[in-house]
């Protein structure tokens, strides 16, 4: 029954639940209060992003809604607003990515950052458009900035510590596909 | 690219797409509860982290314990110069001690006179605090007291010296406090000594901004904020920090409370202030029935 395929698919959706823990526990911790100047990238965000571009078949969409929407609940956003940008652009990518595989990094890295851009643009335009208290909008850009400039150390970080890679050609996954 | 695609794929994709859908339907959905019903939202976001961050609590507190160690090792190599200017400190707190204790007692002595009777339901519960929002752009932190303490919503909190924030969203054992820079706090205050009443608003920077004041020229930085009470949500005479003037040339308000390290807050149990809805009774008091007064006589 558990074969060596999908064991090594749950252990890899086991330890995105776990980083994402371990990213909210660490960004609850209360260090930086009152120190605004430089938000931090969206890591969750981008991990998504990453292990999608790879292995999309380790990250099933209903885990990512599920991690996001638990941290809109938690960061206290607008809760579901930026769950459903993050399905958005990561369906996005899903779609792309068997055409990307073969593409180099920088084009993939140019990809990411427009989703993000998107993603950041839509956000603030719904929450204009509901008349929610935003934030700085510049602020919420700089964000955005961050998180792209910090997009190739989570893909490094996650091909080299979690060994999250690409296929290469003549792989199968969990169904028999081949790649 | 040539990507031989495996015949299930014919039929897994639409129900891929139907469950994605529905996922998007269900984020949406959830967005217009929270904006449509947004005291209800909160109350379940506040019971959700409730449940959620307490049980961290165990990690928090030594982690946070090990950092306020690393902080205090690196404080260690500035030991000297710490030491210089804690003795030159000193020498000012020692003038400012005499100024205080001669205050104190003239104002103990005019109080006496004025037979004031300061506000005794200003009681205050202590919290330590849990978390912070953990979203650069929310200013709050999670104190580790809640409805069972009896806190409510839209108590001040402070940490002892100034205003740190005001009470929004009670779990059973945790309360988020707002802190005055998010960009959703608004109170009323009052600039001493010019007696301007305006609204302190966050901008989500460490200075909040001064808004809706009506003569500006009369505030200078330096001033002293307290909070107003104005609209009898917020306790009035808390000590909220000094006018200055920001690099925008707007003016702006250094915080009394030290917001760098809140470890306890204190929050204040404050009472609705008590309305007169019945003019006729303060013109002319309504006499009490007769009975009741014969049976106290």
């Amino acid at each position: 029954m558990v074969d060596p395929v999908s064991r090594q698919q749950w252990s890899f959706r086991a330890l995105f639940v776990a980083l994402a823990l371990a990213v909210v526990f660490v960004q609850v911790l209360p260090f930086r209060i009152g120190d605004s100047r430089w938000p931090g990238p969206d890591l969750l965000t981008l991990l998504a992003f990453s292990w999608v571009m790879r292995r999309p078949d380790y990250i099933p969409a209903i885990l990512v809604v599920t991690v996001t929407l638990f941290t809109d609940i938690l960061f206290m956003r607008p809760i579901g607003l930026w769950a459903v940008l993050v399905l958005l652009g990561f369906e996005f990518l899903r779609r792309r990515q068997p055409f990307s595989r073969d593409l180099p990094f920088l084009v993939e890295w140019m990809m990411v950052a427009a989703v993000l851009l998107g993603m950041t643009l839509t956000n603030a335009l719904v929450l204009a458009i509901f008349l929610v208290e935003q934030p700085v909008i510049g602020l919420a850009f700089l964000q955005m900035i961050i998180s792209i400039l910090s997009y190739p150390v989570v893909v490094a970080l996650s091909r080299f510590a979690f060994g999250v890679r690409k296929m290469a050609p003549g792989e199968w996954d969990a169904l028999g596909h081949r790649i | 690219m040539a990507r031989d695609r495996g015949n299930s794929d014919d039929y897994t994709r639409p129900v891929r797409r139907i469950l994605i859908g529905g996922l998007v339907v269900l984020c949406l959905a959830t967005f217009l509860f929270w904006r449509i019903d947004s005291p209800r939202a909160e109350r379940f976001r506040a019971q959700i982290v409730d449940a959620v961050v307490p049980s961290f609590d165990w990690a928090l507190v030594p982690v946070t314990k090990v950092a306020g160690m690393i902080e205090d090792f690196q404080s260690y190599t500035r030991i000297y110069e710490q030491n210089q200017e804690l003795r030159r400190e000193l020498q000012q707190m020692k003038a400012w001690k005499e100024a205080a204790l001669q205050l104190e007692q003239e104002n103990a002595k005019l109080l006496d006179l004025n037979k004031v009777r300061l506000d005794p339901a200003l009681t205050f519960i202590t919290g330590v605090v849990l978390a912070d929002s953990g979203s650069p752009f929310r200013q709050s932190v999670l104190l580790n007291v809640g409805g069972r303490d009896g806190i409510q919503n839209g108590w001040a909190t402070t940490d002892g010296l100034g205003l740190v924030g005001r009470v929004s969203g009670v779990g059973e054992t945790s309360a988020r406090v707002i802190l005055l820079n998010d960009t959703n706090s608004r109170i009323p205050v009052t600039i001493q000594p010019s007696g301007q009443r305006s609204i302190l608003a966050g901008d989500n920077s460490p200075l909040p901004l001064l808004d809706f004041l009506e003569a500006p020229e009369t505030v200078r930085p330096g001033d002293r904020v307290i909070s107003s009470g104005d609209g009898g949500v917020f306790p009035a005479g808390q000590l909220v920090g000094q006018v200055v003037l920001g690099t925008d040339r707007l003016l702006r308000v250094r915080l009394a409370a030290d917001y760098e390290r809140l470890e306890f807050l204190r929050v204040l149990r404050s009472h609705p202030g008590e309305g007169i809805t019945d003019p006729g009774s303060l013109v002319a008091p309504v006499r009490a029935p007769v009975p009741a007064e014969g049976s106290n006589g």
